[in-house]
């Protein structure tokens, strides 16, 4: 069985610099991690190795060339083979045009099964996914929080989604595309100190516009049909904050207040 | 004229009417024509008089979640009706349908728009991005139609029903299945919806003494919501989490108890009459949007409001 992983790296929403001049994030500063979601697919990719040592568990992630290490490091933790599609050409490309770059890409391999996260924590479209099943005409799930290790195979998958009202367990024909959340607690193992320098270059493609053949004016910025106009930095309105103190007088404050706009 | 098409997901049907208020705003001073496409939809309400047109689907064999299905009756809509604008409601489902229908139809989308700018006919879709922290105006460009996902409770729509709607039964469309069967539902037991209270006290990482907070909530009438750093540790169930990544909630009054108030929790804050913050940090963000606010411990002044409370209920 072949499972490919799709992996976006992600800056670290929680502390990124932003610059309020240019209104642009600096990116030097952030360093940039396996999305959360994504991580739980790898996971989940690699227990089914684990069970089953014949799987072939590949890794397909659309980034700059500078994040090779971070893939390296995929690699020793056991999965066979990265594919890193990575061109200049791409850079700017909204969720339209990088759904047709990994498409055009996937359309030309061999896979049984396609697993990615749904939500990335940067853009947080959970465009992708959606857009490369339609591309390539497969089946779909996002939000699945579970997928059932003993009954996955070439055929078939079961699978636990959240939804807000309900839990829905779902029988979905490989091959299809199944997008895992955070809660599905899959874990990414940390690589192992032997294995930290272990050479895995040879397992490492990458493929460009050279391979792809896209029409410059239909990737990138050029090709996208979303533009960020501009950023900012949200203001809210500010209140007159009455600051009182977490004692007796505090309390008495709040109590009044309580009692004046009838809430006790 | 403009025509949109509205997505109106079975259990949202409510929610749904919020679109409306959307289609206004992205052509202001203009005639729009609103339709609606229910799919396998048990009753009209309450679509009756909101919408111009009302496009419905009834096939059971059609799963609401069937990407592939439903991006080829959007094509085919597309080509009989030329709708300007495509909307969706952005649920679990309709996230995962409204991008999919985006790339079946080639035109660009944007995912939870939570403001739109018309300046001259120029239409800004606004959404947050970064976990809130970024709010960005992002222009559909090609030729259209313009697509987008909206969160419910963003958008409010208060126009009477006054349309006279007509409804048009689809049957000649042509549609594959997709291969999925849903073996087994469990409804989830959600005790209350906080979109709906009127007093939220709200559980912050800085507090999370959950039983106490449910006795405040209780003497106030109101329910317990949380942030999503005490959702993400599991301390209580995401169907209560105000936020971007939660819900957005409009109580009455909202009592925050060591809430940090980052971006992306503030965004799930609309229209809220009162606002009261407790927080070791005067200048925390969520402060500075309080009316008052509490400096220092707030478990200890949780405990000290509820012995208050009570003793005057009692009393």
């Amino acid at each position: 069985m072949h499972i490919v992983c799709l992996v976006k790296f992600v800056p670290d929403v929680d502390n990124f610099s932003y610059n309020y001049e240019t209104h642009t994030i600096i990116r030097q500063d952030s360093s940039m991690n396996i999305n959360p979601d994504d991580a739980c697919a790898l996971g989940f990719a690699l227990n089914i190795k684990k069970k089953n040592p014949d799987t072939f568990i590949e890794v397909i992630s659309m980034a700059p060339k500078s994040l090779i290490p971070q893939i390296e490091n995929i690699l020793r933790v056991g999965f066979d083979k990265a594919t890193l599609i990575s061109d200049s050409l791409y850079a700017g490309s909204d969720t339209y045009v990088t759904s047709k770059i990994l498409s055009k890409h996937l359309s030309t391999i061999n896979y049984d099964c396609i697993l990615s996260g749904t939500h990335s924590i940067d853009g947080d479209t959970s465009h992708v996914p959606s857009q490369i099943a339609q591309c390539l005409k497969l089946d779909h799930l996002n939000s699945i929080s579970k997928i059932d290790e003993t009954s996955f195979g070439r055929e078939v998958a079961t699978v636990n989604v959240e939804n807000e009202n309900s839990s829905v367990t779902y029988e979905i024909k490989l091959p299809a595309i199944l997008s895992l959340t955070r809660e599905s607690n899959y874990r990414l193992p940390y690589v192992r100190y032997k294995n930290l320098n272990l050479d895995v270059s040879d397992k490492i493609q990458i493929i460009s516009n050279k391979q792809l053949k896209f029409d410059e004016s239909t990737i990138g910025i050029k090709g996208s049909l979303t533009k960020v106009n501009s950023t900012h930095v949200k203001k809210y309105e500010t209140r007159d904050k009455k600051i009182v103190q977490a004692d007796e007088e505090g309390v008495q404050v709040i109590y009044e207040f309580l009692k004046e706009k009838g809430f006790i | 004229m403009k025509k949109v098409l509205i997505y109106v997901e079975e259990n949202f049907r409510n929610e749904s009417l919020s679109l409306l208020e959307a289609s206004r705003q992205l052509y202001i001073n203009q005639n729009v024509e609103t339709y609606a496409l229910v799919i396998n939809s048990k009753e009209d309400s309450p679509l009756e008089g909101f919408f111009d047109k009302v496009l419905k689907i009834e096939d059971t064999k059609l799963q609401l979640i069937d990407q592939k299905a439903i991006g080829e009756i959007y094509s085919q809509l597309q080509k009989i009706y030329n709708f300007d604008a495509i909307l969706f409601l952005a649920t679990s489902i309709g996230r995962c349908l409204a991008p999919s229908v985006a790339m079946k139809l080639k035109t660009g989308i944007v995912a939870d728009v939570t403001a739109i700018s018309n300046k001259n006919n120029q239409v800004s879709l606004i959404r947050p991005a970064y976990s809130g922290k970024i709010m960005a105006a992002i222009k559909v460009l090609g030729d259209g139609p313009i697509m987008m996902s909206v969160r419910s409770g963003i958008f409010l729509y208060n126009k009477v029903a006054d349309k006279k709607t007509s409804y048009i039964f689809l049957n000649n469309l042509k549609y594959n299945y997709c291969n999925i069967k849903v073996k087994k539902v469990e409804k989830k037991v959600i005790p209350y919806d906080i979109k709906k209270s009127d007093v939220l006290v709200s559980a912050g990482a800085g507090c999370t003494d959950i039983e106490e907070l449910e006795k405040l909530a209780s003497l106030l009438n109101g329910n317990l919501s949380a942030s999503r750093a005490v959702v993400d540790k599991k301390i209580v169930s995401r169907s209560i989490q105000v936020g971007q990544s939660g819900k957005t909630v409009s109580p009455s009054l909202y009592i925050a108890f060591g809430i940090h108030g980052a971006l992306q929790h503030v965004e799930g804050l609309k229209d809220i009459p009162f606002i009261i913050s407790i927080n070791i940090n005067k200048d925390a963000p969520i402060c500075s949007i309080s009316d008052i606010v509490v400096e220092g411990d707030a478990i200890v002044f949780l405990k000290k409001l509820i012995s208050k409370i009570s003793e005057h209920a009692n009393g």
